[in-house]
């Protein structure tokens, strides 16, 4: 499960900007939406003749395995970073 | 083949040491070389974690660079996607592609050869080098 989520982004006048996302607090507070989007993902499942225990399992091992992922950009003085701990 | 092991091997074609004698010689000689240091073929199959892409390009005349990292439990987790996909989908796809020329069967692709693809990334790297452009993918 997925910790933390950092975005730096670097601007042509140099100054960085970083944001550090902390993922659970900010899944309990949105939990009302987070509840709403998996009602409506089992609805659609449904409606496609997809398990829904599958997919959700299969969501799931998604979001498990996404720590780790970097995701780095550069160009000139511009840089965006990505990264997922 | 190095140096000192071609140079035993001529002495004994030469006749100028017995079979016995370059044998001694070539054991030696293997005692006495240090060990090779790990490379990134030295890394034990199966154990890589991370799928890598690097790319080093200039565009407009500044360098550009994208490095990215994916863990290859999540290419795992994403192959298992494919058997979510609704039949009546995947005959949908394939109409297109044969429509672009790509006569390609997405049904018979079942997600346990495509779990074998990603377990086999391990092996591969591919690297492009282009006069302004780099291109690497490889695990780690």
């Amino acid at each position: 499960m997925p910790q933390l989520l950092t975005v730096r982004v670097e601007r042509p006048d140099g100054r960085p900007v970083r944001v550090r996302v902390p993922v659970l607090p900010v899944i309990v507070v949105l939990s009302p939406v987070v509840v709403l989007v998996a009602l409506v993902a089992a609805v659609a499942c449904l409606v496609h003749r997809v398990s829904v225990v599958r997919a959700f399992g299969t969501g799931w091992r998604i979001v498990s395995a996404l720590p780790g992922t970097r995701v780095d950009i550069a160009q000139g003085r511009t840089a965006v970073l990505v990264a997922i701990r | 083949m190095n140096e000192q092991r071609k140079d035993i091997l001529d002495m004994l074609a030469e006749g100028r040491i017995t079979v016995v004698e370059a044998e001694r010689l070539i054991v030696a000689l293997e005692r006495n070389q240090p060990p090779t240091a790990p490379g990134p073929d030295a890394r034990p199959k199966g154990t890589a974690k991370y799928l890598r892409v690097v790319v080093d390009a200039v565009e407009d005349g500044e360098p550009a660079r994208v490095n990215v990292r994916v863990p290859l439990q999540l290419l795992r987790a994403g192959v298992r996607l494919a058997a979510l996909i609704p039949p009546q989908a995947l005959g949908k796809v394939n109409a297109e592609l044969n429509k672009s020329g790509m006569p390609f069967d997405l049904t018979q692709l079942k997600p346990e050869q495509l779990e074998a693809l990603v377990d086999h990334l391990d092996e591969m790297t591919v690297e492009v080098d282009q006069p302004d452009a780099t291109v690497r993918v490889f695990c780690e």
